[in-house]
């Protein structure tokens, strides 16, 4: 078990240090998070009441794109020098990557998430003092989902010709219920009401994060296979 | 074997329509656009079926290894889009007169839109990854994963639906249909899961036949 | 309330049509794996009926029935594309 967690560390720690030195990942969706406002600005429009209605679904719709564009890359990188062949060759269970790999995705997530927040706040001129803690709760729930599917379908396709393609066409469709439970329970914190007003939705989305996780550390050795 | 599954099925789709049409009654609220169910709730649960096996065949295949598993997978799968979409379409169909429009986002035709896309996504990573042995296991994984989504579907589409929200048109309950009605849907889910075997017992030898000639 | 036939009629007719087409197909594919399988000969492209979004790869031409294996056989690292 300790070995595992050591592995699933090393594996962090050894994309935090790559994203350190080029903060490539990092500078590039931060810039697609601040194009991906004002795309939704034009989108919607000016009026303010409607803006209003749509702010949820908005954040959420900016969560997944600027996902989909990073988690696509885990295991790009990995292919330069070799590393995908090194990767397939470390012995053991190959889950370890899995979670190493999920938590550096996380951890990624979260940071340009929390960047749209602030953004988010800034444009549409947002109060979010009293509903952070309600807001990151929902937010962590929902991206360890989109992770932990993210990941595990990121690996599937790194090798696949058409990746670019076929990674949003197999995670979104898996991703619908977490997207309307996520918004929904956006949607209630916005408006200030209790989280326990939505916890049913919070209870889906805690399922879905033990069952994606679950699958993708059951699976993973077999999609590293050869 | 084979031809008698489908001799069968012919049959009971033979029967299914006679009770559709000939024995069950016109419908009291719907009228006779409620025949339309006796397609569509039979092609809904062909189409769970198949994702069923898909399930099962896909872990067998990760276990075991038997290209057979992987087979049914990939058949069964193709059979379960064919009938989703067909649930959909003629859902699609029964909404328009029934509620004046084609279509609606109510529990039912989204969450089976949802799966719809799922499964075309797998035939589509099936399609396009080259190593046929790569391919089996990552579509095996998808399977399961996409199986697994399929409660979270449900629930949270429903919850989607329901909640702050008066309950749209109710479909029939099995409780309240009077037992003609029953009968004429339970002739028709015999005739479409024969139907399915047929179809995913001929789509498995064909990849079998395709397999070996390779 | 109106009996809407032109809506059952649609809905059985595109039903018949779409369960028509796949068995036409399942039957046609058949027919030509029954064709590759006899003794080769010199035969033109056989034209495929267009396919659902799963395409398999067809088999060769000229091609022996080979002994099925009990599993997949694992792609040996020659085989593997190279990667970019």
């Amino acid at each position: 078990m300790l070995t595992f967690a050591r592995r699933a560390f090393i594996v962090l720690w050894k994309d935090l240090l790559v994203e350190r030195r080029s903060k490539e990942t990092l500078n590039a969706l931060f810039f697609f998070a601040l194009l991906l406002l004002f795309l939704f600005q034009f989108a919607v429009g000016p009026d303010r009441e409607r803006l209003a209605g749509t702010l949820p679904g908005l954040l959420w719709l900016g969560f997944i794109l600027s996902g989909l564009l990073g988690l696509g890359r885990t295991f790009v990188v990995e292919r330069e020098n070799d590393c995908w062949e090194a990767l397939l060759l470390a012995p053991g269970d190959k889950s370890a990557i899995y979670v190493g790999k999920l938590a550096g995705n996380l951890l990624l997530m979260l940071v340009v998430e929390a960047i749209l927040v602030v953004l988010f706040g800034f444009f549409f001129n947002l109060d979010l003092r009293g509903v952070l803690p309600g807001l990151a709760v929902v937010i962590v729930l929902g991206t360890v989902a989109f992770a932990a599917v993210g990941t595990l379908f990121a690996a599937m396709t790194a090798q696949v010709r058409a990746r670019e393609l076929l990674f949003p066409v197999l995670l979104l469709p898996v991703q619908a219920p977490v997207l309307l439970a996520t918004v929904k329970a956006t949607e209630a914190v916005l408006l200030g009401e209790p989280l326990g007003s939505v916890a049913h939705w919070l209870k889906l989305l805690a399922a879905a994060d033990v069952v994606y996780v679950a699958v993708g550390v059951l699976t993973f050795d077999f999609v590293l296979e050869g | 074997m084979i031809r008698v599954v489908g001799g069968l099925a012919l049959a009971a789709l033979a029967a299914g329509l006679v009770m559709a049409f000939g024995v069950a009654p016109r419908e009291t609220t719907q009228g006779n656009v409620q025949r339309i169910m006796y397609l569509h709730v039979p092609s809904v649960w062909v189409a769970y079926l198949a994702f069923a096996v898909v399930l099962v065949a896909s872990i067998t295949y990760l276990v075991r290894r038997l290209e057979a598993a992987d087979r049914l997978a990939h058949a069964s799968s193709e059979v379960g889009v064919l009938f989703t979409g067909l649930t959909i379409a003629t859902g699609s169909i029964w909404g328009k007169p029934t509620w004046g429009t084609w279509w609606t986002w109510d529990a039912r035709l989204t969450s089976v839109s949802i799966l719809f896309v799922m499964y075309l996504g797998y035939l589509l990573l099936r399609g396009m990854v080259e190593d046929r042995e790569r391919g089996a296991r990552y579509a095996a994984v998808l399977g399961i994963v996409a199986a697994f989504n399929i409660p979270l579907v449900h629930f949270s589409v429903y919850w989607w639906r329901t909640l702050h929200q008066p309950p749209s048109l109710m479909k029939p309950g099995p409780g309240t249909m009077p037992g003609v009605i029953v009968a004429a849907l339970l002739v028709n889910f015999a005739a479409f899961s024969l139907l399915y075997v047929y179809f995913v017992a001929k789509r498995a030898c064909l990849l079998r036949r395709e397999a070996e000639a390779a | 309330m109106a009996d809407n036939w032109g809506f059952v009629l649609a809905a059985y007719g595109l039903a018949a049509v779409v369960l028509l087409s796949y068995w036409r197909f399942l039957a046609r594919r058949e027919r030509t794996k029954t064709h590759r399988a006899r003794p080769p000969r010199a035969r033109p492209g056989v034209s495929d009926p267009p396919a659902p979004a799963v395409s398999e790869p067809l088999a060769p031409t000229v091609s022996e029935p080979l002994a099925p294996t009990s599993g997949h056989p694992r792609s040996k690292p020659a085989s593997r594309p190279p990667l970019q």
